[in-house]
């Protein structure tokens, strides 16, 4: 039998429903566990650069980059974590210099930022992508020893089983990281500008908090009125 | 009882009654929303406990000019609509539609304006329509917005809503009746 569509049904398939009891307390809750959040990270990382780009990121001291312009980029790092952190930034920009990385790990690195924000991959996914499919163990090396983590986001590739992996800061921060990603948009658009941008763009970053509209696609954005950014152009991202 | 916008004014300062009575005003219906966008009761309490949390750590960027409906509807959105892209990408769209969730509710005895099968239909021809109708329809059919919420909720202009909820509903009619959908 075929349904004809009436506004009667529409109401009725999308009546309210009742709220639990405890929503408000489960929120409250949470506010005050993330205060608490992984900024705290931030704070134990340095950060060190060649004039090409970031060449390390460690939880320890390490030497001031030599450089100005190495130094500038180190800021633009730290700034970009900031937000990556406060799930304010689907994506780096800054430039990375993985010149003094072996050829072995650096087409594994390579491979790994392939993966898109939010997602995971395998291992074996990487050690296939790099030609070398038996070579899994070596690329759970060769990812443990990636001189820019986060940037570079080796915390993106788990075990064939679903397990989570080791991680260079510990798997609880890899799980917390995954959740991070699970939580931040990709596309933001301003509804005064009317323009859509990857999230972390740094024009959309000048955009008011009440003028953010979350898409789920650029074409979706562009469905409804609104144009790509040309300084981050979304359409290019994953 | 106290208008929503001195409510927000406590709120922002940090008052956690002035926001259990916020929630106690707008939980149900933001969760109806969330619920028709996710399909799942858990995925949309989810959701919404991130808008309301977002909700919370922001009300200092609140702003009176809005209607706090209108600006908690925009959170909500912003989070499922999100949710949806995650789930354009691994497919898991299709297998929300066919949850055991979904039968229990399609059987409830609330639902008086539709039979369980209409409501499975309709669910099934929801899926198709594409994101931004979709989320028009269900804030149009659970609160009753206007136009012009609408079009603030999703910064938007009223024409562009007007031709997204024509479009949709065209969208799920024609699901319905090549019957595809069943």
């Amino acid at each position: 039998m075929k349904t004809v569509l009436t506004d009667d049904m529409l109401k009725g398939y999308f009546k309210p429903d009742a709220a639990p009891g405890e929503l408000a307390r489960q929120v409250l809750l949470a506010a005050r566990a993330s205060a608490q959040a992984s900024e705290k990270l931030l704070d134990r990382l340095a950060i060190q650069a060649t004039a090409e780009g970031i060449s390390l990121i460690r939880a320890e001291r390490l030497e001031r980059p030599a450089t100005a312009g190495a130094r500038r980029l180190v800021e633009r790092a730290r700034e970009e974590l900031y937000e990556y952190f406060q799930g304010k930034r689907a994506f780096f920009s800054v430039p990375v210099d993985l010149s003094g990385t072996p050829d072995f790990q650096r087409r594994v690195l390579e491979a790994a930022r392939r993966i898109p924000f939010g997602e995971v991959r395998p291992y074996a996914w990487v050690a296939q992508r790099i030609g070398h499919p038996r070579a899994v163990r070596a690329v759970g090396t060769a990812l443990g020893r990636n001189p820019v983590p986060f940037i570079v986001p080796c915390h993106r590739v788990l075990q064939s089983g679903g397990g989570i992996g080791g991680y260079l800061f510990g798997s609880e921060t890899k799980s917390g990281l995954l959740a991070l990603e699970r939580t931040t948009p990709i596309y933001e658009g301003c509804a005064s500008t009317h323009i859509v941008c990857r999230v972390g763009c740094s024009s959309g970053r000048r955009m008011r908090p009440d003028n953010r509209v979350v898409f789920a696609s650029v074409q979706d954005a562009r469905s409804v009125g609104y144009r790509p950014c040309k300084v981050c152009k979304p359409s290019r991202a994953a | 009882m106290e208008h929503d916008k001195r409510l927000m004014g406590r709120v922002a300062r940090g008052d956690e009654a002035a926001f259990t009575e916020l929630v106690g005003r707008y939980g149900g219906r933001l969760l109806g929303v969330a619920r028709r966008l996710l399909g799942s009761r858990a995925d949309a309490e989810d959701a919404v406990q991130r808008a309301l949390l977002q909700c919370y750590l922001g009300a200092g960027t609140y702003r009176a000019e809005w209607a706090v409906s209108t600006w908690l509807y925009r959170i909500l959105t912003n989070v499922c609509v999100d949710e949806l892209r995650r789930r354009k990408g691994s497919g898991l769209a299709i297998q929300h539609s066919h949850t055991g969730d979904l039968d229990d509710r399609a059987s409830h005895v609330g639902l008086q304006d539709l039979t369980p099968g209409q409501y499975l239909d309709l669910h099934r021809a929801l899926v198709r329509v594409p994101t931004e109708a979709r989320v028009l329809l269900a804030l149009r059919y659970v609160d009753g917005l206007s136009y012009g919420e609408l079009a603030r909720i999703r910064g938007i202009s009223i024409n562009t809503v007007k031709s997204q909820l024509a479009r949709g509903k065209s969208l799920l009619r024609a699901a319905l009746t090549k019957g595809g959908a069943s």
